[in-house]
C-alpha cells in the first residue's frame, strides 16, 4: 500500500477495506476528498449566499496584510463587510447544529409522552429513578401519583421546552449559580429551543443584524438552548425511556461483523428504532426464520451515534464510526445498512449498489434516492422493526462471494454516565465526586479534558483522536469522550482499564486503578456531551475548586469536526465556561475580528474561549497549559504541608 | 470458588507454594452486570438517593462551594 494511502487512517481494519474498496472500483469519501480541495473562500467563512444579489465573496488579500483601504472594499453588494458575513455564517452553522440535536430531543419527547399515555406499545419506563429525577428538575409534582401520570407531566413540560416564548429553560437551573448569572447579565440565557434556532437565521438573513458582536449573542443563545436544553432533554428522557447507561463490556471495528450471521448495520442518531430492533432481534420467529435461510442468528452491529446508543444500554457491538460507514458496505458482508437521520452519507446507495447490501431509510425527515423505505411507526414500533429484519434476512443468500471482513476488533468498557461516574466514586450510600475533587488537588490528576467530535475525510482517521487522548492521559488529564471521537478511542484500546497502567501518567493511572476505571471515559452519543455539562457542574458543586465551570482545571476539544452540530457543542462548551480547541480548519478566519471576538474577547466574557490548532498534539498541550493556568489561579499548582491550627490561630481566623 | 496454588520464588528458598488469585477476572458479563441503579428497590428510596447521592442539585442542606452564595 502506498504512503499516501496509509495516511487516510491509523486503523488496520479500515485501510484493509480501503485497499479492498479500490479493488472493486468502489470510490469513496477518502478518495473524493483527495480529489475536491475545499473551497478556499467559503472554508474561513468569507462567502455570503443569503440572498440572490450574491453570492458574494470578500477574501481577504493573497500573499500581503490587509490594508485599511483593502478592508474598506471588503463588502458584498449590499455592504456587509467581512466581519457581518463570518458571524453570520458562523451563527447559522450553531442553528442547524442547535436544530438537529433539539429535533432528536423532541422525536424523543414525542415518543416519551406516547409511551408515558400508554400509545407506544413495546415502549415503557425503564429508569422510574431517573423520572423522579427529572420531575424534580420540571417541578412536576411526585406525591403518590403513578408513574404513567408523572410521566406524561414530564412529557408535556418537556415539549413545552421548545415552544416556549418567554422565561428561562427549565434545565438552566441545574448550571452552577455563577454561570447562571453570566448567562443573565450577557442577556443569553435561552427562551425558548424553536425560538433561539427561528430568531438565529432571522436575524442572519439579509438586511438584519449587522453587528458581529449582537449576531454572536444570539449564536451563545441559540447554543445554550442545544446543549442545556434539546440536547439535555434527549439525553434524559431517553435514559428514563431506555435506562440510564451503566458500564457494559462492548466490542468495536468491523470485525464485530460475522460471516455466518445475518449483518444488519444500525446507522444514525436517535435510539427509537434501534432500541425496538434490538428487541426484535431476540423474537424466536425472526430467529428461527434467519436460520431457514442459512443465517446461524442475527448479528445486530451500530454505527455512529446510533452505536453508541445501543452500546452503552444493551453492549451491542459497533462496527464503526463516521469515516467507517462506507468500509463497512466494502466488506461485502453487511446484509442491510439501516438508517434514521444525520451523518450518513449519501454515497451509501451507491455503494450499497456494487454489493448486496439493502440500505433503509426509516425517517420521514430523511430519505435518499436508491434506497428502500420503511418508515419507522412509534406506535406500531415492533411491527416496523420486524419488517427491517426480515428485509435483512431475506437478503441473506444474496451474500456474493466477494466477501472480506477484517479481524480487528476490539474490547472497551462505556456506560459512564454522569450518575454512574457519581456512584463509582463513593457507592450507593455515599456516592460523590469528592474523590474526584480530591485527586485533582492533590494533583494526582492533572484535569479533565472532553474530547468529542466526528470524522473528517481531510484529515487521517482517527489520527488527531488518538493522538491528542493519549497526550492527555500521559500527562494525567482523565479523558471523557462522547460520540465518534470516543469510537476512535475505543478502537485504540483506550477505553479498557488496562489502558491506565499501559498509557496514563502515574498518578493518573493509580487513581484509575484505585476506582477500576480506564483513563478515558465513554460517555454517550454526541447529545450526551450534555451529560460533560452535568458532571462539570458537580464538579463545581462538591466544592474546592472554585464556584464556576471555567474556575475548573478543564478543557474541551474537537479534533476531527466536520458537522455544523460540532460548531453548536464547541460553542455551548464555551459559552459554559470550557476553554475549547477544534483543529482540521476554522470557520472565521477570514476575518480577524470574529476570530478575535472568539478567541480572546471571550474568555472576559464567559470565562473561556475557543482555539483552533490542527496538530493534536500542539493542541493537547494547549489544553494541558490552561488546565495549569487553572490550576495556578485555585492556588493548587503545587504542594502545600498541612498546617494544624492551634487555638490561637483559630482565634485569629475568628477574628476575621 | 476454587482455590488454586502456584509456584513462586521465594528468597533463599527457592520456589515455595503459595495461595494464587482469589479474586474474579474484572470482565463484566452480560446485560444486567454493573446495572446499580436496580439497588434503589422503591420511590422512597428513590428520592432519598436523589437527596443525598445528587445532593449537588436535590439535597436540601447542601450546596457545596456555593453555600455562600445567594441563590442566582
Amino acid at each position: 500500500m502506498a504512503d499516501s494511502e496509509k495516511k487516510k487512517s491509523i486503523d488496520k481494519a479500515s485501510l484493509e477495506m480501503l485497499e479492498k474498496a479500490c479493488g472493486d472500483n468502489v470510490s469513496l469519501a477518502f478518495d473524493r476528498a483527495a480529489v475536491m480541495k475545499p473551497c478556499p473562500i467559503g472554508e474561513v467563512g468569507n462567502c455570503c449566499i443569503m440572498c440572490s444579489m450574491g453570492p458574494c465573496r470578500v477574501p481577504l488579500p493573497k500573499g500581503r496584510k490587509e490594508t485599511p483601504e483593502d478592508k474598506r472594499k471588503r463588502r458584498g453588494v449590499c455592504g456587509a463587510t467581512a466581519e457581518t458575513i463570518a458571524a453570520r455564517n458562523f451563527v447559522r452553522k450553531i442553528a442547524a447544529g442547535t436544530a438537529a440535536h433539539s429535533d432528536h430531543g423532541r422525536a424523543v419527547s414525542e415518543l416519551f409522552l406516547a409511551t408515558a399515555k400508554g400509545q407506544a406499545p413495546g415502549y415503557e419506563i425503564r429508569d422510574e429513578q431517573k423520572l423522579m429525577q427529572v420531575a424534580l428538575d420540571f417541578g412536576v409534582e411526585i406525591g403518590e401519583r403513578t408513574i404513567e401520570e408523572i410521566a406524561v407531566d414530564v412529557g408535556n413540560k418537556a415539549m413545552a421546552e421548545f415552544g416556549r416564548q418567554e422565561g428561562e429553560l427549565l434545565f438552566l437551573k441545574k448550571a452552577p449559580l455563577k454561570r447562571q448569572e453570566i448567562w443573565r447579565k450577557e442577556g443569553v440565557a435561552p427562551r425558548g429551543i424553536d425560538r433561539e434556532v427561528v430568531e438565529a437565521m432571522h436575524r442572519t438573513s439579509a438586511g438584519v443584524d449587522q453587528e458581529y458582536h449582537n449576531l454572536m449573542r444570539q449564536g451563545v443563545r441559540a447554543s445554550l438552548a442545544d446543549g442545556w436544553g434539546g440536547s439535555m432533554i434527549a439525553t434524559e428522557l431517553q435514559d428514563i425511556l431506555f435506562g440510564t447507561p451503566t458500564p457494559v463490556l462492548g466490542q468495536i471495528n468491523l470485525g464485530v461483523l460475522k460471516d455466518n450471521e445475518v449483518n444488519i448495520v444500525i446507522h444514525g442518531h436517535e435510539p427509537l428504532l434501534s432500541e425496538m430492533l434490538a428487541a426484535a432481534a431476540q423474537d424466536k420467529d425472526i430467529i428461527k426464520l434467519a436460520k431457514e435461510k442459512g443465517a446461524s442468528g442475527i448479528n445486530l452491529a451500530g454505527m455512529c451515534c446510533t452505536a453508541n446508543e445501543i452500546l452503552m444500554r444493551h453492549g451491542i457491538p459497533l462496527a464503526g464510526n463516521f469515516m467507517q460507514q462506507e468500509l463497512a458496505l466494502v466488506t461485502g458482508a453487511v446484509d442491510a445498512m439501516v438508517v434514521d437521520v444525520q451523518c450518513i452519507m449519501e454515497s451509501l446507495p451507491d455503494i450499497a449498489q456494487c454489493y448486496h447490501t439493502k440500505l433503509i431509510t426509516t425517517s420521514a425527515k430523511a430519505m435518499m434516492p436508491g434506497a428502500m423505505h420503511i418508515e419507522f411507526d412509534e406506535h406500531k414500533a415492533m411491527e416496523s422493526a420486524k419488517e427491517v429484519l426480515r428485509v435483512a434476512i431475506d437478503n441473506f443468500p444474496r451474500r456474493g462471494t466477494n466477501v472480506a471482513i477484517p479481524k480487528q476488533k476490539t474490547d472497551l468498557i462505556a456506560g459512564f454516565s454522569h450518575e454512574t461516574v457519581n456512584y463509582l466514586l463513593g457507592g450507593l450510600f455515599r456516592s460523590s465526586y469528592r474523590p474526584l475533587n480530591d485527586n485533582i488537588i492533590n494533583g494526582r490528576i492533572r484535569g479533565v479534558a472532553g474530547v468529542v467530535g466526528c470524522n473528517n475525510a481531510r484529515v487521517g482517521h482517527n489520527e488527531a483522536h488518538i493522538a491528542m487522548v493519549k497526550e492527555l492521559i500521559k500527562n494525567d488529564v482523565l479523558v471523557l469522550q462522547t460520540g465518534c471521537s470516543a469510537m476512535a478511542s475505543a478502537m485504540a484500546g483506550l477505553m479498557v482499564p488496562e489502558a491506565a497502567a499501559k498509557y496514563a501518567g502515574a498518578g493518573l493511572a493509580s487513581v484509575c486503578e484505585a476506582v477500576g476505571i480506564p483513563p478515558v471515559l465513554h460517555m454517550g452519543s454526541c447529545v450526551d456531551n450534555s451529560r460533560i455539562l452535568i458532571a462539570a457542574t458537580a464538579m463545581v458543586k462538591d466544592g474546592g475548586l472554585g464556584d464556576d465551570i471555567s474556575d475548573l482545571p478543564v478543557a474541551g476539544a474537537g479534533p476531527e469536526w466536520m458537522s455544523e452540530k460540532a460548531i453548536a457543542i464547541g460553542q455551548y462548551f464555551v459559552a459554559s465556561g470550557v476553554y475549547t480547541v477544534f483543529g482540521v480548519t476554522w470557520p472565521t478566519t477570514g476575518s480577524q475580528e470574529l476570530t478575535d471576538l472568539l478567541f480572546k474577547e471571550f474568555e472576559d466574557i464567559y470565562g473561556a474561549m475557543w482555539d483552533f490548532e490542527p496538530d493534536a498534539v500542539k493542541a493537547a498541550n494547549l489544553m494541558i497549559a490552561h488546565i495549569d493556568k487553572k490550576r495556578k489561579a485555585l492556588g493548587i499548582d503545587k504542594a502545600r504541608d498541612r498546617v494544624l491550627y492551634d487555638m490561637e490561630m483559630r482565634r485569629e481566623l475568628e477574628a476575621v | 470458588m476454587e482455590y488454586k496454588n502456584e509456584k513462586k520464588e521465594a528468597p533463599g528458598r527457592g520456589k515455595v507454594e503459595v495461595l494464587g488469585a482469589t479474586y474474579e477476572e474484572g470482565k463484566p458479563c452480560g446485560e444486567e452486570t454493573g446495572r446499580w441503579r436496580q439497588k434503589l428497590r422503591n420511590r422512597r428510596e428513590q428520592l432519598q438517593y436523589l437527596a443525598e447521592g445528587e445532593r449537588y442539585w436535590y439535597g436540601k442542606d447542601w450546596f457545596g462551594s456555593e453555600k455562600r452564595r445567594n441563590p442566582a
